[in-house]
């Protein structure tokens, strides 16, 4: 289960990456900050997944 | 900037000695372990990553590519997002196995000690470029703040103290097993400093150069062509290529897999590090763009690369010191750490292999100084890099120029992961492949400027003039022709067979069954004198030792399956000190499998259902619901009320159920791996006997235990292979104990018995009652018509002789009529007032007035049944013992209150039952009485009696010195509730 959660964030870390996004991000004029904010939000999902499940397979 | 070379020098040393005292204290045990291990650590130790050029290259790099410079940060901010999938594997391979570093890991899994070293050489070769870079950070910065000509002298003492540092801090073990606390706490420090020193840089920028961040805002708006600059590069394509290269090369790169996998204190820290160095890593990327606008700004006149002390320097010498130290401990602990992965790679891969001298006791010491020597070796090599090419390329060519070289590393690590199918030829021929195109595209060209290969850099469409400059062309097409190599090797050439063994080891997703092989060596004991030839006597017996420790073994330990396990721990050990190519060479050729055809060898059930144990958690979908159904049977089985026992082909036992531990008294750990024959008395025997037998079915198995003779019904069956034409699997043997069965059948017997006599009594009364009374009546009359006086003797003789009959009669009669009847009172019968009344009863009799009788019987107990009857059973008894004792000798007797019986015990000091009588004690018509005294019907009534009240009767005899008997009589307790 939490693999595929994992999935949806490989997913959506390619979609940060992927040429609409550089392309967002490259239009982002005075906000130059965007880029990290993005990077704030993986940050933010991946913390919620750890916390959510007792990570035992280690 | 007005530092002498003194005072930056002395500086480092100060900062190196507070590391090292870092380290000591936390080696010493001085800090709480709960602080060593806590996550937070582990997360801090990763930031060996941002080295020298996080602090200095990356805003050379901003200032030359834009946004391009966050794929450095995020790529390996996405490796750790993935840590579940990605890291999680290694860590734990190189945890299982004891992998000490990707040499070790690629030897272990593609099986060849060629690939061992030349991954070893080749991660020499291609760090050297990211060492130089730091010894280059580290020099170019202090001739900055002293305003020093040579930096070539600069690095060399530089150099000096780091190699001093290295042995100090990663050196003091010969081996690599055990983990350097104080070495992961020191780095973790260092990154503590790196970041809080680049974050103050940055607001002493934000707030010295702009006033705040309304003052940047502000700035930015004024210039926009700083924002266009940061963005623009991103239009070039080169993003995503770069993205790959950083994301895929951060964990090979040494350093990282060491502070990542080989010194991790904590494997569920990995977890708090998938969201933790992303975080570290963004605030140090964020600091970036801030310290370039200020340079900017501030028109700053410095290499793009010192900004950051350009900026420092803008708050004062202090400002500039401060960007020393944040590149001093970037480098420092990159440069430590780097090398002491290096040094064990070149170590156990390129040294140990080639020593020709056998390993002895002087091993520990030998691999001590070996990796001393090395640590020495790497550094210099590192500092002539740096002295033939630093000087003339940038912190970012020589960054690029070991991000590439490591990526080639990366198609090897996912097939050793995710494609068993991948062998030691494909990850060779790929990394040749991968190699060459990275040294002619790049490596050759940035050593010798004259090197220009110009079909070569058309076609990869590279410069001549800077091919760095191009790196991500050269990082595409070496890792396409690596992997495209690597995968057709693989696929059209053959796979050894301890190749496939150890890419199942290794796999995420293996689909092949391990087998089970037999071991030459029979004992603990074989396994040492085995491994003294390669290893000493000492070190052998110390390993051995050691993996026994581990798996918690004994030394008595002779299970087939604990010494495959212990062959495995003693692998896996040597791996951490000798690395696994020289590991599995000694345990292949000293602790070798009895030749033995695979179609032969059995599934190893055991090491199946401890790795399903282990993966557990990574199963899901069908995987996890066949782990259920697989959990349910085995419950299932290992709760059955009748022992299993499971074996395999070769007669090793796989399964023994709960219900054989309670049987047998033996656990199923000592029996799980070991065979029939290897059990303790009488087990061995009885059951390997049967299960060699021809006979499926051993319905009465008799057997002594504790001097207790038990009886068992044994079944067995050949298990066939789970596919059709699949080989036997074993047999599984099914174990009832039917000892209890085999006494209540023998008890119904004996009533059905007993019920029998009782019904030819009852006719043989009838029968004979009448003429007897008729001969009575008439020897009476006799006696009254004649005078004769010896027909009235006889006449007498005659009544005596019928009344004498008739007694029996009526014993007769009795007995007939005692089995099967319901008795009218089921109230409470005192024992204590019952056994007092037949006392009395007894002592009417004149004979038996002299004769002692003890009643200890408590008052409280009470049982359910019939007052006239007990008393007719204890009647029975006790005139029994008082027959068979001398008058002197008490008669005892004594209850005793269970949960829901009492007991009666009657005990005599008499001549006790003899031996042949001891068996039919019960029947009918037996008796030790002489002809006459006894009708033998006694015993057998109160036997009925008893049974009549649910209850139970047996006898022991002799009690003590060879004389007198006690009767245990049980009887359901009355209480007022039932």
């Amino acid at each position: 289960m939490y693999t595929d959660r994992l999935l949806i964030i490989f997913i959506l870390g390619t979609y940060l990456l992927s040429p609409a996004i550089i392309e967002w991000w490259s239009e982002g004029g005075q906000a130059w900050y965007r880029p990290y904010l993005m990077w704030l939000l993986l940050i933010g999902l991946c913390y919620w997944i750890g916390k959510s499940r007792d990570f035992d397979g280690l | 900037m007005a530092y002498s070379f003194s005072q930056v020098f002395l500086i480092a040393l100060g900062y190196l000695l507070f590391l090292f005292m870092v380290a000591w204290i936390t080696d010493r045990g001085w800090l709480p372990t709960r602080l060593v291990r806590h996550p937070a650590v582990y997360v801090f130790s990763l930031g060996v990553y941002a080295s020298a050029w996080a602090i200095y290259g990356s805003i050379g790099y901003a200032h030359q590519y834009g946004y391009n410079f966050l794929a450095y940060f995020l790529g390996i901010s996405g490796v750790f997002m993935l840590a579940p999938i990605l890291l999680a594997p290694i860590l734990r391979l190189t945890t299982t196995h004891q992998l000490g570093s990707l040499a070790d890991l690629f030897a272990f899994r593609y099986r060849s000690r060629l690939v061992g070293g030349m991954t070893a050489l080749m991660m020499l070769i291609g760090m050297l470029p990211l060492l130089s870079l730091q010894i280059k950070a580290v020099a170019e910065s202090i001739q900055l703040l002293t305003g020093e000509d040579d930096p070539g002298g600069l690095a060399f003492w530089f150099c000096l103290l780091i190699t001093l540092f290295a042995i100090l801090f990663g050196a003091r073990h010969a081996t690599a097993r055990e983990k350097h606390e104080g070495l992961v706490v020191a780095i973790a420090t260092e990154s503590l400093i790196k970041v809080v020193a680049l974050v103050t840089l940055t607001l002493l920028g934000l707030f010295g150069v702009f006033g705040g961040p309304g003052g940047l805002s502000e700035w930015l708006q004024q210039h926009p062509e700083a924002l266009t600059n940061l963005y623009h590069p991103l239009q070039d394509g080169t993003w995503h290529s770069m993205i790959l290269a950083f994301f895929v090369s951060a964990v090979v790169m040494p350093h990282m897999f060491y502070m990542a996998f080989t010194e991790n204190l904590n494997p569920r820290a990995l977890m708090t590090a998938s969201w933790g160095l992303p975080l570290l890593l963004l605030v140090m990327a964020l600091c970036i763009p801030v310290i370039l606008w200020a340079a900017a700004a501030a028109e700053v006149v410095a290499l793009p690369d010192y900004y950051a002390i350009a900026v420092g320097s803008l708050s004062g010498r202090h400002g500039a010191l401060l960007a020393y130290v944040a590149g001093l401990a970037g480098a420092s602990g990159m440069l430590i750490v780097a090398t002491l992965a290096l040094s064990s790679m070149t170590l156990n891969h390129l040294v140990l292999p080639a020593r020709t001298r056998p390993l002895d006791e002087s091993l520990y010491r030998w691999l001590l100084w070996a990796r001393r020597l090395l640590i020495c070796g790497i550094l210099a090599l590192a500092y002539l890099f740096y002295l033939t090419a630093g000087d003339r390329h940038t912190l970012t060519e020589l960054a690029v120029l070991s991000f590439v070289a490591t990526l080639q590393f990366v198609p090897g690590l996912i097939g050793a992961l995710f494609w068993p199918g991948a062998n030691r030829n494909g990850l060779f021929s790929g990394l040749v492949a991968g190699f060459v195109v990275w040294a002619l595209a790049l490596l050759l060209p940035m050593l010798f400027p004259s090197w220009q290969p110009t079909a070569l850099f058309d076609l990869l469409d590279i410069s001549r003039r800077s091919p760095a400059a191009q790196w991500h062309h050269v990082a595409m097409a070496s890792i396409i022709v690596n992997s495209v190599v690597f995968a057709l090797v693989s696929l059209f050439t053959r796979t050894s067979s301890a190749e496939r063994n150890a890419a199942d080891a290794c796999a995420v997703d293996s689909l092949r069954r391990p087998f089970r092989w037999e071991l030459e060596a029979d004992t603990v004991d074989d396994f040492v004198q085995s491994l003294t030839e390669p290893l000493g006597p000492v070190t052998a017996e110390r390993e051995v030792n050691l993996a026994l420790r581990d798996l918690n073994l004994t030394r008595a330990e002779t299970r087939p399956y604990a010494l495959r396990r212990l062959r495995d721990q003693v692998e896996t050990n040597l791996s951490g000190l000798l690395g696994p190519s020289v590991a599995h060479q000694i345990v292949d050729d000293h602790l070798p499998y009895k030749p033995q055809a695979e179609s032969e060898s059995s599934e190893d059930i055991q090491f199946i259902e401890s790795r399903l144990e282990q993966y557990r958690d990574r199963l899901s979908g069908l995987a996890a619901e066949l782990d259920s159904l697989r959990r349910f049977h085995r419950q299932t089985l290992l709760e059955l009320p009748m022992g299993v026992i499971s074996l395999g082909a070769d007669g090793e036992i796989i399964g023994w159920n709960l219900a054989m531990e309670q049987l047998t008294g033996i656990s199923a750990q000592r029996t799980i791996g070991s065979r029939l024959s290897a059990l303790p008395p009488p087990w061995n025997a009885l059951l390997y006997s049967f299960a060699q037998g021809d006979s499926p079915r051993e319905p009465q198995a008799e057997f002594t235990q504790h001097g207790q003779q038990r009886i068992l019904s044994l079944h067995k069956s050949q298990v066939q292979g789970a596919m059709p034409g699949e080989r036997a699997g074993g047999q599984v043997i099914v174990i009832e104990e039917v000892t209890d069965l085999h006494a209540m059948e023998a008890r119904l017997t004996h009533n059905e018995r007993l019920a029998s006599i009782g019904r030819l009594a009852a006719g043989v009364a009838h029968e004979i009652g009448n003429p007897v009374t008729a001969i009575a009546c008439l020897a009476q009359n006799l006696d009254h018509e004649v005078e004769s006086g010896e027909i009235r003797q006889a006449a007498t003789q005659i009544v005596e002789q019928t009344r004498r009959i008739s007694r029996i009669v009526e014993s007769l009669v009795t007995f007939s009529h005692s089995g099967g009847t319901q008795f009218a009172v089921q109230g409470p019968v005192s024992l204590d007032d019952t056994v007092t009344e037949a006392i009395n009863l007894l002592r009417l009799d004149p004979d038996r007035r002299g004769q002692v009788f003890a009643n200890h019987c408590n008052p409280e107990h009470r049982v359910r049944g019939d007052n006239q009857r007990l008393l007719q059973v204890f009647v029975n008894l006790l005139a029994n013992a008082a027959d068979a004792s001398p008058d002197d000798a008490p008669i005892t007797v004594r209850s005793r209150m269970l949960e829901q019986t009492v007991e009666v015990e009657i005990e005599d000091r008499g001549h006790g039952i003899p031996p042949e009588l001891r068996d039919t004690l019960f029947e009918p018509f037996v008796t030790s009485k002489p002809a006459g005294r006894g009708t033998g019907l006694g015993l057998a009534l109160v036997y009925s009696i008893i049974e009549d009240h649910f209850g139970s009767i047996r006898a022991e005899s002799p009690v003590a010195d060879q004389r007198g008997t006690r009767f245990i009589i049980t009887l359901p307790g009355f209480s007022e509730e039932a």
